[in-house]
């Protein structure tokens, strides 16, 4: 099998889900596969966007709904898209001013997120619609850097944000904010960041793709394997040329232990996760229908787009398929999965156009 | 003589960068009124909304790329040109982000009398770009209403038994004697159609 690019650069964002990418390479397993990843520190979504799409970066930790978002040319220039691999579910949350913890959510509130089309901003909606407040016409929603959402909530420039962490538990630690729901008790398992590139990139090196998704697995499975694997993921990740924080910061939400800030501490059944036997990481035709449906919901998208076409053009599933057998990783027998959100709603990939449509609160 | 482009700046969170400050002097220079040079914090889509500047410029590198993508989302009916400023003088990733739709790349260390051309160009690509964008736009629109005249037409020819030229007539005295454009008459014939079939 020839390798058709032996350095591929990977970009990602200082953000505790960057870990498998960032083990893969700290480990080796990228050698073992024939690859040399080259890490990318970013400073932006919008950065890595533009990189993927100019060629300075080969691959990214990308948000979902970045990628979709840039296939289906919401606020950019339209490019075709391919999502290799899901690299992580759950582990996100939303943190509220210390301020306002003892009052119910109510309308009128500020809110950030970290990206207009990217996933913080899919749970946030959802999170406030279920409960009654209309994210768009009830709220005011910003787009704020995560390094910044714990200053502007002290200073009381907003009341609330959504974000990766280790930024809500930093919040926490810091006494401004207090989590007010974990992303997994939006959607139990969702998926959240994938590793992201553009067609024509996979599409002229396909050996090299299948490589990087193998030795990503690889990292993955590493990861998951032990809670002190866990530990020294947390404790390497938290290193300057990573996340840049004190390992104090991270470690204690890989683990899956939680506290929220108001006194109650547990231990999350579905805390962050890079693998699951596979699970995690397999890029779901679902997974990737659900966040058009979403933009369908909130007016991002004007007309149906062809969810099926779209998700199984992004979606590599074949080469994900090839990968996964390099990296002896299972795999489902399915392309769709059912699952149910917390407001009972089930999304199983059927009828999206029909699903977009059925949430009481949206912008149609 | 038209008016001077309107420009805001925003900068990195802890300013007084040489950079930042060689493309202050280099805009004064060129003759562009500086609107504001903002932080990129929780006021800045306000501060956006209240400027109208012509033009937004950023770092390339900077996390207030994110803040602005809502801004240009939030507003994507009345686009406006971002450029980038940036450290990296490869001609070829210039070439490449303005393909991606980035206006245009500042490189640090430009001379200043070296950005009004730059931004002078970036303004003409923008502009250009915006115009084929509302003429594809409109082409799409006119499409779409050929059609659906095309499809009313056929309706009138198949049930009245009529030429193409005197269905095609038929509808356009209809749409005179109801004030209605050609192509709406068209539609609710289609839709009449849709529920009697």
């Amino acid at each position: 099998m020839q390798i058709e690019k032996d350095t591929v650069r990977i970009g990602f964002n200082p953000l505790t889900d960057c870990a498998s990418v960032v083990m893969a390479s700290v480990l080796g397993f990228d050698r073992k596969h024939g690859i040399r990843i080259v890490l990318s520190k970013e400073t932006s979504w919008a950065g890595v966007r533009d990189k993927l799409l100019t060629g300075e970066l080969d691959a990214a930790h990308a948000l979902y709904g970045l990628v979709y978002g840039t296939q289906l040319g919401i606020g950019s220039a339209r490019r075709d898209m391919a999502v290799l691999m899901n690299l992580n579910r759950n582990g996100q949350a939303i943190t509220l001013a210390r301020r306002l913890a003892e009052e119910p959510v109510r309308p009128g509130l500020r809110w950030a997120q970290t990206f207009p089309t990217g996933t913080h901003a899919m749970w946030l909606y959802y999170w406030l619609a279920a409960q009654g407040v209309h994210p768009l016409r009830e709220a005011r929603v910003l787009t704020v850097p995560p390094s910044q959402m714990a200053s502007n909530l002290a200073a009381g420039h907003m009341d609330g944000f959504c974000a990766g962490e280790p930024w809500n538990h930093r919040a926490v630690m810091d006494g401004v904010g207090v989590t007010i729901a974990t992303s997994q008790q939006i959607w139990p398992d969702h998926p959240e960041k994938v590793l992201a590139a553009t067609a024509a990139f996979v599409d002229a090196h396909p050996n090299t793709c299948r490589a990087m998704v193998a030795a990503v697995l690889e990292a993955s499975r590493w990861i998951d394997a032990s809670a002190a694997n866990r530990m020294a993921t947390a404790e390497i990740i938290s290193a300057v040329p990573y996340v840049n924080t004190s390992k104090d910061v991270i470690w204690q939400r890989v683990l899956g232990h939680y506290e929220d800030g108001m006194g109650h501490h547990w231990e999350d059944a579905h805390s962050l996760r890079f693998h699951q036997e596979g699970a995690a990481n397999f890029p779901y035709l679902s997974d990737g229908m659900w966040f058009m449906t979403q933009y369908r919901r909130w007016g991002l998208l004007r007309a149906a787009p062809d969810y099926h076409g779209v998700a199984q053009q992004v979606q590599r599933l074949a080469l994900y398929r090839e990968a996964a057998e390099m990296a002896e990783t299972a795999l489902p027998a399915s392309a769709l999965r059912s699952s149910t959100l917390m407001d009972g709603a089930v999304w199983d990939g059927g009828d999206p156009e029909r699903y977009a449509a059925s949430f009481a609160i949206g912008q149609r | 003589m038209s008016r001077p482009l309107r420009i805001v700046l925003i900068h990195p969170p802890h300013e007084c960068e040489a950079r930042s400050r060689a493309l202050h002097a280099g805009l004064a220079e060129a003759g562009y009124e500086l609107l504001a040079s903002l932080p990129a914090d929780f006021h800045l889509p306000e501060a956006v909304a209240r400027l109208q500047p012509d033009m937004i410029i950023v770092d390339a590198e900077s996390d207030a790329r994110d803040a602005l993508e809502h801004i240009v989302i939030a507003t994507r009916d009345e686009r406006r040109p971002i450029v980038m400023f940036t450290e990296d003088d490869k001609a070829s990733s210039m070439e490449a982000a303005m393909a991606a739709g980035v206006s245009a790349y500042v490189v640090a260390g430009l001379q200043p009398e070296r950005i009004k051309p730059v931004l002078d160009v970036a303004m003409v690509r923008f502009r250009r770009e915006q115009q084929l964008l509302d003429e594809l736009e409109d082409t799409r629109h006119k499409l779409a209403e050929r059609k659906v005249i095309d499809r009313a037409k056929g309706i009138l020819m198949n049930k009245h038994g009529m030429g193409e030229e005197q269905a095609y007539q038929k509808l356009r005295t209809m749409a005179m004697n109801k004030n209605l454009k050609l192509a709406d008459l068209a539609q609710r014939i289609l839709d009449v159609e849709d529920l009697l079939g």
